[in-house]
């Protein structure tokens, strides 16, 4: 698979409807400090799992704070 | 032709406040309302097993419709929380009632998807043996497995049970067809090893992955288009699975019910629960979708007419 760009990550987080405008958010800052809760979250990983084909193990989750840690270990995934 | 004709329920007075355990399990009272969607949890007295859960639902259900106990063919009972291993729930609450011995009694062992599951199991059972009239119990108080200290577990189930009495050829919801499926390599995600664990994110998977197909898949298979059905009800796993259902099949949000602010998630329970309040205001010719999934991980789909 191509790269993935932070433009589908974003994608992924319109497709959950949880911030009225992706584009808005700081991509170095972690998405629970920019209204994206628990569950919230866990509906990112699935539409991620989903767009991108790949499995995101439960012990991988702590290190994807930010969009650019998710643009990074998706990446390294696909 | 086996109808739906009354649900009785039944909600313990009891109730437990999610907000008082804010501060214990760091969340906020947007996300107990919005997120989890129980605001407060309906606890039994601590001696109070299935059975008498059921017999508060049947008393409920004679409030509403007089019904003659010795014309009662069969009495099933779901529950995975049962008075006694041994025998099984359906039997006790036979006793209780002073159902005729002609009547047959049987427990079926499934979480949240067992309402669908036993609508069909029972009407086929009723259609094979020409049973006119038999009662589908469900009750399965999670309050004496839940770990109060677990935030995956603790703020979600509430108890409960309900009855619903099937009729043959009365008024009432009739079955147009079923969807149901089972996952079982991944029964570990929702087990009772003493205190129930949940693996919410995998629950969530599970649910948001297989549900909205196995509605898609009904209704192709019954030629039906999502705009032709007029209310839908889906297990009240939390609000944020409702939700998430409902967006991921683009339905219209207000044809979704839900509503279990005051109770909880009362697992098996939870779909008649709601069912129960509507029953009456259907009029003929208007369908309704059921949706239940969890434990096992299994679920079961099903449309329903108004006839």
């Amino acid at each position: 698979m191509s790269k993935v760009t932070v433009e589908q990550i974003l994608k992924t987080i319109e497709n959950a409807n949880l911030v009225k405008d992706v584009n808005a958010l700081d991509h170095a800052k972690p998405l629970r400090e920019q209204g994206i809760d628990s569950l919230d979250f866990s509906g990112v990983l699935f539409n991620m799992e989903e767009a991108f084909g790949i499995e995101i193990p439960d012990a991988d989750i702590d290190g994807l704070q930010t969009i650019n840690d998710i643009l990074i270990y998706v990446n390294s995934k696909v | 032709m086996i109808a739906i004709t009354t649900i009785g329920k039944y909600l313990p007075e009891n109730r437990v406040s999610n907000l008082r355990l804010l501060e214990k399990f760091e969340t906020d009272e947007a996300f107990i309302r919005d997120k989890i969607g129980v605001v407060q949890r309906a606890q039994k007295a601590p001696g109070q097993k299935a059975s008498d859960l059921c017999l508060k639902a049947f008393e409920n259900l004679l409030s509403q419709k007089e019904l003659d106990t010795s014309s009662v063919d069969c009495c099933v009972v779901v529950t995975q929380n049962p008075d006694l291993n041994i025998p099984h729930t359906s039997a006790i609450v036979h006793g209780a009632l002073d159902l005729p011995e002609s009547c047959a009694c049987f427990d079926i062992s499934l979480g949240c998807s067992g309402y669908v599951y036993g609508l069909s199991v029972v009407t086929a059972f009723m259609q094979a043996n020409g049973f006119k009239t038999g009662l589908l119990f469900t009750a399965d108080p999670y309050s004496d497995i839940i770990d109060p200290d677990d935030k995956n577990t603790a703020l979600i189930f509430g108890d409960g049970a309900t009855v619903t009495l099937l009729e043959e050829n009365q008024p009432g919801l009739v079955a147009l067809g079923y969807d149901f499926g089972s996952k079982g390599a991944g029964y570990k995600n929702l087990v009772n090893e003493g205190k129930l664990y949940m693996n919410g994110r995998a629950v969530f998977n599970f649910t948001a992955g297989v549900v909205p197909k196995s509605i898609e898949k009904l209704l192709q298979k019954l030629n039906l288009e999502k705009s032709e059905i007029d209310q839908w009800y889906l297990h009240q796993g939390s609000k944020y699975i409702v939700d998430t259902i409902t967006m991921r099949l683009g339905l219209e949000p207000e044809k979704v019910v839900f509503n279990m602010y005051e109770y909880g998630n009362t697992v098996s329970s939870s779909i008649p629960m709601l069912l129960s309040d509507d029953l009456n205001k259907f009029i003929s010719g208007q369908k309704i979708g059921l949706s239940g999934f969890g434990v096992g991980l299994s679920w079961a789909s099903a449309i329903f007419e108004m006839k």
